[in-house]
């Protein structure tokens, strides 16, 4: 009672150093976290705002591209203005060297100050672009319009030098939006004498402006000196409302306020917009010089930071997920010295435990036998103990029997450990591997990598090809498994090291070929190491013994089961003891080919099947000697059928066909003539001397002499010969 | 089939070479018809070019064979390659032939 009581403390006490050490890990965590956290998003806040720079930079120079242009028209044309003052014909001509010369210059006026010329008080010719191209003469000088009151007339007379007037769509050039820019022209006198202006039209900018993309949701704002926004992603505020108007609606007006000021005083900065309750944006602003104009590129703080901030929820989950697994590491640990409390209740667990460690034991082995033609295989598993460490396998793959069997070091739970894990890797590495060579190594190479408990497989590997019999294998450290190949003996096998021993360590492999009723035996040494009570062992001449009396592969493994339990007796098993019994049968005639060849009722068909005998002969390596005789066989029996099977004359068909397989020949002879059975003739006596010997009656003798056996059916309508010659 | 015959004084020496298989028979058998009606002197039959006999070709040379032996005559079989002396055996023919 004292005991458990201080291993509750104890347990306890483990708990509260846990959990301390938690609270430590996460600070930690959470600190680190924290500082990579602000570091990074200063760093990207840096770039943002470079970004945002460089593009405002570009954006600005290519827009002063064009308003120098056409600053550069209109200035250029002030001599020649002032030239013509005092022929106002003149001045359309002026104008219209302007527009038809400048590609960006949609219109331009010279309008005289109000009476500046006493005969013409109100003077402006004005030639625009029109529509299709061409250009247009008008006259600005009418009541309606009053040009002397008009933002660019008056404007640049009140500073003295050229002026951008605010941006305003074009009613009457197809509603584009425009601006003017417009210079005073004085005479020679120095009198102020008129206004010459260009208007420019800005359609450009709304694509210019539109195609800024530092970042994929970021945007693009270009307010005039007034503050009417130009240009933005919203159609419905282009040059309808003012920046100024547009900044009470927003959330965060007094940060919108001080963003308008900026860019209305021609400065450039940054200001961070809230927009709505998690959103904030990162708005970068500078003029655009001479226009008065000021442009802004708005980059919501989702698009810069968007990265680091799901870096950094993904590394919360991780350090949450992590600091989950550290409470509930401590909280096993503290449970599982509370549980030395009941060592009874351990020791009934274990024994359940034990029981479902033998039954995943043995749901690992293979327990259904395939049923066929050309294997018949038996195999037993015994642990000594609930769980061993013996095992085999084996599968089928691509017409080749893998197998294997094992026995790891020592018994018990240590052992069936190593034995699921050998299991295990003998099924991946041999999915890639033909190679029963190759398997092993790369087996030992894993094994001997996690082997700290020195624990070692002693390990045979074969794959068996169904079809030929061809058998190779690697051994590792395994008993040699008997073979009956003519007579029982031990397959010759290299011992090579067990599995685990040595890394790097290269294995024989070795192969033989199995013939049909072979068989491979293999087995643990729990077998011919099997005690009796007077400590003998079964050994293996009581082994051989059992498998002399060659049987089917279950009936072996009966024998031999029952051999071994009537030698132990009453004597507890010493080791886990395992076999796997694998009798090669080949029944299956596999690789049969067949051939064929069909003849007229003509004897001048007969050399074809000199060819058709040469084909087979080369193809399955016959002598030349055989080929002669099962030519001459197939002539007689095809003569016989050409000669009486048909009546002279008519027309008929033989066919022949041969069927190959490994161990003997068949050929079957048949036509539609009418019913002849050359087997019904006489035996021909081949003793009679030469005055008794019938010239005739030697074609059927020759046949059943060269063949093994020839028979005749009569079947729809058809005379069929079968000949088998076995080889 | 090609079949060469060359006689000098009593001994008629007959050249086979090629395949003696049936069709080929049909044409032998004439070549031999004047042996045989004049076979009262020694006829070698000279196999070493011969490389097959069927049974057509067997009934050839046991018709010069009682050809002969009615005349007083005698065949003798020459140079008969392994494997058609193991045709000749199976048929009894080496019993009933002088063969060299």
């Amino acid at each position: 009672m004292e005991m458990t009581d201080n291993l509750k403390i104890l347990a306890r006490k483990s708990a509260g150093t846990g959990l301390l050490l938690i609270i430590v890990a996460a600070v930690t965590l959470e600190a680190t976290s924290l500082i990579q956290y602000f570091s990074s998003q200063r760093m990207l806040k840096e770039e943002a705002s470079l970004r945002a720079e460089s593009e405002l930079r570009s954006t600005r120079n290519q827009i002063m591209d064009v308003v120098d242009q056409a600053e550069a028209a209109v200035h250029n044309s002030i001599w020649i203005t002032r030239w013509c003052l005092d022929y106002p014909d003149s001045l359309a001509v002026v104008a219209r060297r302007i527009v038809e010369e400048n590609p960006s210059v949609m219109g331009s006026t010279i309008a005289l100050v109000p009476d500046y010329n006493k005969k013409l008080p109100l003077f402006a010719p004005y030639v625009c672009r029109t529509a299709d191209g061409s250009v247009e003469l008008k006259s600005l000088a009418t009541e309606e319009y009053d040009y002397p009151s008009q933002e660019w007339f008056t404007e640049p007379l009140k500073y003295g030098y050229g002026y951008w007037s605010e941006p305003y769509i074009d009613e009457g050039g197809g509603e584009v939006l425009m601006t003017t820019y417009s210079v005073p022209v004085t005479d020679d006198a120095g009198h102020v004498a008129a206004v010459l202006t260009a208007d420019v039209s800005l359609d450009w900018l709304t694509e210019l402006i539109g195609s800024l993309r530092v970042y994929p949701d970021a945007f693009s704002v270009l307010i005039s000196r007034e503050g009417k926004i130009m240009v933005s992603p919203v159609e419905e505020l282009n040059m309808q409302r003012s920046i100024k108007e547009y900044g009470m609606g927003t959330k965060d007006t007094s940060n919108f306020n001080s963003l308008a000021d900026g860019m209305l005083s021609g400065k450039s900065g940054n200001v961070s917009l809230k927009q709505s309750r998690r959103e904030r944006m990162f708005v970068f602003y500078a003029p655009v010089e001479k226009t008065g104009w000021s442009m802004a590129i708005a980059i919501p703080d989702s698009e810069i930071y968007g990265e680091i901030r799901r870096m950094s929820l993904l590394v919360t989950i991780l350090m949450l997920i992590g600091l989950g697994m550290l409470i509930l590491i401590l909280r096993s640990a503290a449970r599982n010295q509370q549980k030395v409390v009941s060592l009874k209740e351990k020791k009934d667990r274990m024994e359940n435990e034990l029981l479902i460690g033998h039954n995943i034991q043995m749901s690992m082995i293979p327990k259904d036998f395939p049923e066929r033609k050309d294997i018949d295989m038996a195999a037993s598993i015994v642990p000594a103990k609930e769980v061993g460490g013996d095992l085999y396998d084996f599968y089928i793959r691509d017409g080749k029997l893998f197998f294997c069997i094992g026995d790891v070091s020592g018994k018990g739970v240590p052992a069936s450990l190593v034995m699921a894990v050998t299991r295990s890797l003998f099924r991946s590495v041999s999915a890639h591997e033909q190679s029963p060579q190759r398997i092993v190594t790369l087996m030992n190479e894993s094994i001997t990598d996690m082997n700290e408990n020195e624990m070692f497989v002693t390990f045979f590997c074969g794959v068996l090809d169904m079809a030929s019999g061809h058998l190779s294998y690697c051994n590792a450290g395994h008993n040699p498994p008997l073979v009956y190949i003519d007579k029982l003996q031990f397959l010759p096998a290299q011992p090579n090291l067990p599995l685990g021993i040595m890394p790097g360590m290269t294995f024989v492999e070795q192969e033989t070929d199995l013939s049909s009723n072979d068989a491979l035996y293999l087995y643990t040494d729990g077998l011919t190491e099997a005690e009796n009570l007077a400590h003998e062992q079964f050994g293996e001449t009581r082994m051989m013994d059992v498998l002399r009396t060659h049987r089917n592969a279950q009936d072996d493994l009966e024998a031999m089961q029952k051999a071994v339990a009537d030698f132990v007796g009453d004597a507890d098993p010493s080791d886990d003891l395992t076999m796997l019994f694998i009798h090669y049968l080949n029944d299956m005639q596999p690789d049969e080919t067949e051939r064929h060849l069909i003849l007229h009722n003509d004897i001048q068909q007969i050399p074809q099947l000199a060819e058709f005998i040469e084909t087979i002969a080369d193809e399955i390596n016959l002598d030349q000697g055989l080929a002669m005789s099962l030519n001459l066989a197939l002539e007689e029996a095809v003569t016989n059928v050409i000669l009486y099977a048909y009546p002279k004359g008519s027309d008929g068909r033989v066919d022949v066909e041969a069927i190959i397989s490994k161990d003997k020949l068949k050929f079957i002879i048949s036509d539609s003539g009418k019913e002849f059975d050359p087997t019904a003739a006489p035996e021909a006596d081949v003793t009679l001397g030469v005055e008794d010997r019938p010239i005739g009656g030697l074609g059927i003798y020759l046949v059943r002499k060269i063949m093994d056996s020839v028979s005749y059916e009569r079947t729809d309508g058809k005379n069929v010969l079968s000949m088998i010659k076995k080889l | 089939m090609e079949v060469i015959i060359n006689k000098e004084d009593s001994v008629t020496t007959v050249r086979l070479i090629g395949r003696l298989d049936t069709p080929a028979s049909q044409d032998v058998a004439q070549s031999f018809e004047p042996l045989m009606s004049d076979a009262g002197g020694t006829t070698v039959l000279d196999c070493s070019e011969m490389s097959y006999i069927s049974s057509s070709g067997l009934r050839i040379f046991l018709s010069m064979r009682k050809a002969a032996a009615s005349q007083g005559g005698k065949v003798i079989v020459k140079s008969i390659s392994d494997d058609i002396r193991q045709v000749f055996m199976m048929t009894g023919f080496l019993n009933l032939f002088e063969i060299q």
